[in-house]
C-alpha cells in the first residue's frame, strides 16, 4: 500500500522533507511520525495516516513533497489488513480570509461552469435576456456555474458569480502586490565581497514565510504602538507561591495570557478581524491567543486555545508542552492556526519597551519586555518595585488611539490586582 | 445641393434595411431609408418569401381538392385564372409595402428612391427620380440583399429561362417545367407549378432535395415529388441549354450519360450572390470574402468603421429573419449598446408538402461530428391531430444532450411543420431540457403535442407510443 502525503490543511500543499523518521522494515503505527516537513508555516510533523512495515521509503531530505505524492509504502502487515484513516483535511478556523484562501477562491471562481460546452453555434444554456444581461456587463457566461437543471444559467448564478468577483477583487489586491513586483525598485545588488569576504546561505521557507508575511503586515496595516507598564512586585510574589505549591510552573506569560483574555471579552475589537473583502469587521466568540516563539530556525507563533476557559495550571503545563515541542520542532500545522490576538514575551530574554508587528489577520499584539527593579513612587515614598514594559500594537484601521489607551489602562489593571484566589484555583 | 446630414442612413428595404432603420428610430436617431424600388419590403415582400407563400397557399388547394374525393367530397377539375390570381397575389404585397411605407413616415423616417452609391466613407451618392442626392451620415448599414444567381452557360436572355423573381410572375402554366436545383427555392416553386398542371422535373447535382436538413425529414417531401412531380433527378447537371423555337432544347449530364431535353420553361434556382455591385465598395473600406459577400465582425461591423452590413449582403444564412435579428444587432452597436451576433439559433422553413423546419444541431451534424447526442423521435402517425386531417406524413425529432438532457436541435417534417418550430428554437434558446418540454402542458388536438411526446419518447414513457426500454 502507498502512503501518500495527507492534506497539509488550508493554504499549503506543499513542502521540503527535512527529516526522515522511518526506514525500510520499521513497524510503523497510526499516526507516528513518518517524515518532517517544512513549508511556508513551520516545520511540521506528518503522521502516517495507516499502519504496517514498511517496505520502501520513497523520499528523502531535501526533496520537495507535495499533497497526495506518495511517501512510502507498506505491507499489508502480518495478515491483518491495515487499518486506515481517511485523511482529513485540517479544518482552517481563521475568520478572515488570508491570501491562500484567496487563491483558493480564485481557482473556484475561474472553474469552467459545465462540464462541457454546448456545440458551435448553440448558446450556453441561458435565456436570451441572462445572455444580453451578461454581455452588457461583460461578464463571460462560460464562466458561470447554471444552477437550473441542464446547467441552465439564470439571473441568481450571474449575480452569485459577480459577486465573487468582487470580493475576489477586494481580496486579491494584497496578494497581488506579494506576488507582481513591489511598488519600489528592489534594491540594486551589492557585492560585499568588495570589503571582505563574505558567506551566503539561502533564505529557508520559514524565514521566508515571515519576511514575506511581516512586510505585508507592515504595509497594509497603519500600527500604532502604545506603552505602559504594569507593576508586578505582588504577581511575583503570588507566582513564586503558587509555583511551588501547585508543582507546575507558573510563568508570567501564564497570567499575561489570563489577564490578556479578560480585557478582550472587555474589548472585543481587539479579538476581532478586518474582512477586507466584504468590508466587515469578525468578531470571535473565542479566545485563541498567539504566542510568540522563539526558535533557532525563526519565529514561529503556535495557538493556545480556548484560553478563557483553562486555568492557570492547565495553562501552565500547555505551555510547557509548547516549549519542548517548539524546540523539537514538533509544532503541527493545525497548532499555528487560528489565532485571535497574539503575546509576544520577551522577557525571558530582556529588553524594554518594542513595538511589536501585528499577526494579519489579527488586530493587534501585546509586547511583554523584561520585569525589572525600579524606583516608583507609591503611598508617596520612592520604592523598588518590579515594573513590567508594556507594548500593545494595533491595526489603526480598526481600533482608534482611545481604545487602545482604555485597554492598556485595564490590562495594566489587571496585572497588578490579580486576585489571589484565582491562581489558587 | 446641400448634402443631407443624417446619423443612419440604411440602404435597401428589406426585412432586415426596414427593420433596422424603424428600431435606429424608435431609438431616436435621424434615419434616411434609401431603396431601389418603389415598393419597400425587398426580396422577400416582393418577389420571394411573401408571393411564394401566397401562390403556395393558393395552390394548395387544388392538391387538397383532388384528394378530397377520399373523404367524399368530389370536385370537378379547378379552372385556373392566372390573371386574377396574380392580381390577388399583388394585392397581397400592396398592402404589406403600403404598410411599410406607413410605418416608416409615421416614426419620421425620410425615405429615398433610387440607387445609391458609396462616394467614401460619408457620403452617399442616390440617383433618385428628382436627380442626384447626397447623404452625409456618420453611419450606413448595408442592407442591399441578394438575387438569384444566373450561371453564364444559362443566360441566354430569354425568358423562358427564369430565376424565382419571373417564376413568381406567373406569366404562364408551361406544359413542361423543368426546375434546376433541388434546394428549398427549387422544391417550393416546383409544388406551385405541378399544383397548377405543369409536368415538372427537377434536377439536382447532389445526391439529395433540400440539402441541410436531415434525410428523414426529406424523405415525405422526395415522397410527394415522386407523385406530384414528373421526375426528381438526383446527381444530374445541365451542361448547357439552348433556345430551340418557343422551348428550350436542355443537355444533361446524368451519372456521367449525355441526355437531351426538350422544355417550355426552365427555372434556374442554384444560389444567390450579394447585390454588391457598382455600389462604390471600392471607395470604402469595406471589404468583401470570396464569394463577395460583405465581410462582418459579430457586431456586423465591416472593415469601414463607419459602415455596417446586415442580411443577405452580408453572407451566413440567406433568410429574412436572420437579417431582422442583424439589424438589431447593428442598431445597439451603433447606439453604444454591448450586443453580438452570436449563437443565436436561426431556424429553417421549407414550405413544400409537406413542410420542412429545423433548428439548433441537427442529427447529421451531430453525426458528422462525432457528437454523443440521444435522438428522439415521434411520428405523426400517433398524432391524433395529424390523423384527423389526412396528414400522417410527418415526424418531429429532437437532438439532446444525454448529460444535461438539454435539447440542442429540433427537426419537424409535416403540413405545417412551420408554425411549431419556434417552440423548439425558444427552447434552445432558453437552455430548456427534454424534462422541460415533457412537463409542460401541450393543448389536443394539436401537432404541437408532438414535441412534447417527442420529449416524453426521450424518457421512454409517450403516451401515444410505445418505446421497448432497451
Amino acid at each position: 500500500m502507498d502512503i501518500k502525503l495527507p492534506s497539509l490543511g488550508e493554504g499549503a500543499d506543499s513542502g521540503t522533507v527535512v527529516n526522515v523518521f522511518v526506514k525500510e522494515g520499521d513497524q510503523l503505527k497510526m499516526d507516528q511520525p513518518v517524515l518532517e516537513l517544512e513549508n511556508e508555516k513551520a516545520v511540521a510533523p506528518i503522521p502516517s495516516p495507516a499502519e504496517g512495515k514498511v517496505i520502501q521509503v520513497r523520499v528523502k531530505v531535501g526533496d520537495k513533497l507535495t499533497v497526495g505524492q506518495v511517501m512510502l509504502s507498506l505491507a499489508e502487515g502480518d495478515g491483518a489488513a491495515p487499518k486506515r484513516s481517511e485523511p482529513s483535511p485540517i479544518e482552517g478556523r481563521e475568520a478572515a480570509p488570508t491570501p491562500e484562501a484567496t487563491t483558493e477562491r480564485i481557482e473556484k471562481v475561474q472553474e469552467p461552469s459545465s462540464a462541457k460546452a454546448p456545440p458551435p453555434g448553440i448558446p450556453l444554456p441561458a435565456p436570451p435576456s441572462i445572455r444580453k444581461l451578461a454581455k452588457d456587463l461583460g461578464v463571460d457566461l462560460s464562466k458561470v456555474r447554471g444552477s437550473e437543471p441542464g446547467g441552465r444559467i439564470v439571473l441568481q448564478d450571474v449575480r452569485a458569480y459577480i459577486q465573487k468577483l468582487q470580493q475576489l477583487a477586494f481580496a486579491s489586491t494584497p496578494a497581488s502586490t506579494k506576488e507582481s513586483k513591489p511598488a519600489t525598485p528592489p534594491a540594486p545588488q551589492i557585492d560585499f565581497a568588495k570589503w571582505g569576504p563574505v558567506r551566503k546561505e539561502p533564505l529557508s521557507t520559514l524565514r521566508r514565510t515571515i519576511s514575506q508575511r511581516m512586510r505585508e503586515a507592515w504595509t497594509t496595516i497603519p500600527h500604532v504602538t502604545q506603552f505602559d507598564e504594569a507593576d508586578i512586585t505582588r504577581l511575583s510574589e503570588l507566582r513564586k507561591q503558587q509555583s511551588e505549591a501547585k508543582g507546575a510552573k507558573l510563568t508570567l506569560t501564564c497570567f499575561a495570557l489570563k489577564a490578556v483574555v479578560r480585557v478582550l471579552q472587555k474589548y472585543p475589537i481587539f479579538n476581532a478581524s478586518l474582512d477586507e473583502s466584504t468590508q466587515e469587521v469578525v468578531y470571535k466568540d473565542y479566545f485563541h491567543i498567539g504566542l510568540a516563539v522563539d526558535t533557532d530556525s525563526g519565529l514561529i507563533v503556535p495557538v493556545i486555545r480556548d484560553v478563557d476557559k483553562k486555568d492557570l495550571v492547565t495553562l501552565a503545563k500547555e505551555l510547557a508542552e509548547l516549549a519542548v515541542k517548539a524546540r523539537d520542532r514538533k509544532i503541527s500545522l493545525e497548532e499555528l492556526k487560528g489565532g485571535t490576538f497574539t503575546i509576544s514575551n520577551q522577557g525571558g530574554i530582556g529588553g524594554g519597551h518594542f513595538t511589536p508587528i501585528v499577526n494579519k489577520p489579527e488586530v493587534a499584539i501585546l509586547g511583554l519586555g523584561r520585569g525589572a527593579l525600579k524606583p516608583a513612587v507609591r503611598n508617596n515614598q520612592i520604592e523598588q518595585r518590579l515594573i513590567l514594559p508594556v507594548c500593545l500594537s494595533y491595526d489603526h484601521r480598526l481600533i482608534d488611539g482611545g481604545q487602545a489607551a482604555r485597554f492598556v489602562v485595564d490590562l495594566v489593571q489587571e496585572f497588578e490586582t490579580f486576585k489571589e484566589d484565582e491562581a489558587k484555583s | 445641393m446641400d448634402p443631407i446630414q443624417t446619423e443612419i442612413v440604411v440602404i435597401g428595404a428589406g426585412p432586415g434595411g426596414y427593420a433596422a432603420a424603424f428600431y435606429a428610430a424608435d431609438k431616436g436617431k435621424k434615419v434616411i431609408l434609401v431603396e431601389q424600388e418603389k415598393r419597400l419590403g425587398g426580396v422577400c415582400l416582393n418577389r420571394g418569401c411573401i408571393p411564394s407563400k401566397a401562390l403556395l397557399h393558393a395552390t394548395k388547394l387544388v392538391a387538397e381538392a383532388k384528394e378530397s374525393h377520399t373523404r367524399g367530397i368530389t370536385f370537378e377539375p379547378p379552372k385556373i385564372d392566372l390573371a386574377k390570381m396574380r392580381a390577388w397575389k399583388e394585392s397581397i404585397l400592396a398592402k404589406l409595402g403600403q404598410g411599410i411605407s406607413g410605418l416608416a413616415q409615421k416614426r419620421g423616417i425620410l425615405i429615398l428612391t433610387g440607387r445609391a452609391r458609396f462616394e467614401d466613407s460619408r457620403t452617399l451618392r442616390i440617383e433618385t427620380p428628382e436627380g442626384q442626392k447626397f447623404v452625409n451620415f456618420e453611419k450606413a448599414i448595408i442592407a442591399v440583399g441578394s438575387k438569384s444567381a444566373m450561371p453564364k452557360a444559362f443566360d441566354l436572355g430569354n425568358p423562358r429561362i427564369m430565376t424565382s423573381r419571373e417564376a413568381l410572375e406567373l406569366e404562364e402554366i408551361p406544359a413542361q417545367l423543368l426546375i434546376v436545383g433541388g434546394g428549398y427555392i427549387g422544391m417550393e416553386l416546383g409544388t406551385v407549378y405541378a399544383s397548377l398542371g405543369s409536368s415538372v422535373v427537377v434536377v439536382e447535382a447532389l445526391d439529395s432535395i433540400l440539402m441541410g436538413a436531415d434525410p428523414d425529414l426529406v424523405r415525405p417531401v422526395m415522397k410527394y415529388a415522386e407523385k406530384a412531380f414528373k421526375e426528381v433527378r438526383l446527381k444530374t447537371k445541365v451542361l448547357k441549354m439552348a433556345t430551340s423555337g418557343k422551348q428550350i432544347k436542355v443537355t444533361f449530364d446524368e451519372s456521367g450519360q449525355e441526355k437531351v431535353e426538350q422544355y417550355d420553361r426552365v427555372l434556374v434556382s442554384v444560389g444567390r450572390v450579394p447585390n454588391c455591385e457598382d455600389f462604390g465598395l471600392e471607395n470604402t473600406k469595406v471589404a468583401r470574402d470570396e464569394k463577395g459577400f460583405i465581410k462582418v465582425n459579430s457586431q456586423q461591423q465591416t472593415g469601414d468603421p463607419a459602415i455596417y452590413a446586415i442580411g443577405d449582403v452580408a453572407g451566413g444564412a440567406l433568410l429574412a429573419h436572420k437579417a431582422a435579428k442583424e439589424a438589431r444587432v447593428a442598431v445597439e452597436v451603433i447606439t453604444g449598446e454591448t450586443t453580438a451576433f452570436e449563437n443565436v439559433i436561426i431556424p429553417a422553413i421549407v414550405f413544400t408538402d409537406p413542410e420542412v423546419a429545423w433548428c439548433g444541431l441537427t442529427e447529421a451534424e451531430a453525426k458528422q461530428k462525432g457528437m454523443d447526442v440521444k435522438i428522439a423521435k415521434f411520428p405523426w402517425s400517433a398524432s391524433g391531430r395529424a390523423l384527423s386531417f389526412d396528414r400522417t406524413d410527418g415526424l418531429t425529432k429532437l437532438v439532446i444532450d444525454p448529460e444535461t438532457e438539454r435539447i440542442l436541435g429540433v427537426g419537424l417534417v409535416g403540413a405545417g411543420a412551420g408554425e411549431l418550430i419556434s417552440e423548439g428554437v425558444l427552447a434552445i434558446e432558453m437552455g430548456a431540457t427534454a424534462r422541460d418540454l415533457a412537463e409542460t402542458v401541450h393543448p389536443h388536438p394539436t401537432l404541437s403535442e408532438t414535441l412534447m411526446e417527442c420529449a416524453e419518447v426521450f424518457y421512454g414513457h409517450a403516451t401515444h407510443t410505445f418505446t421497448r426500454k432497451p
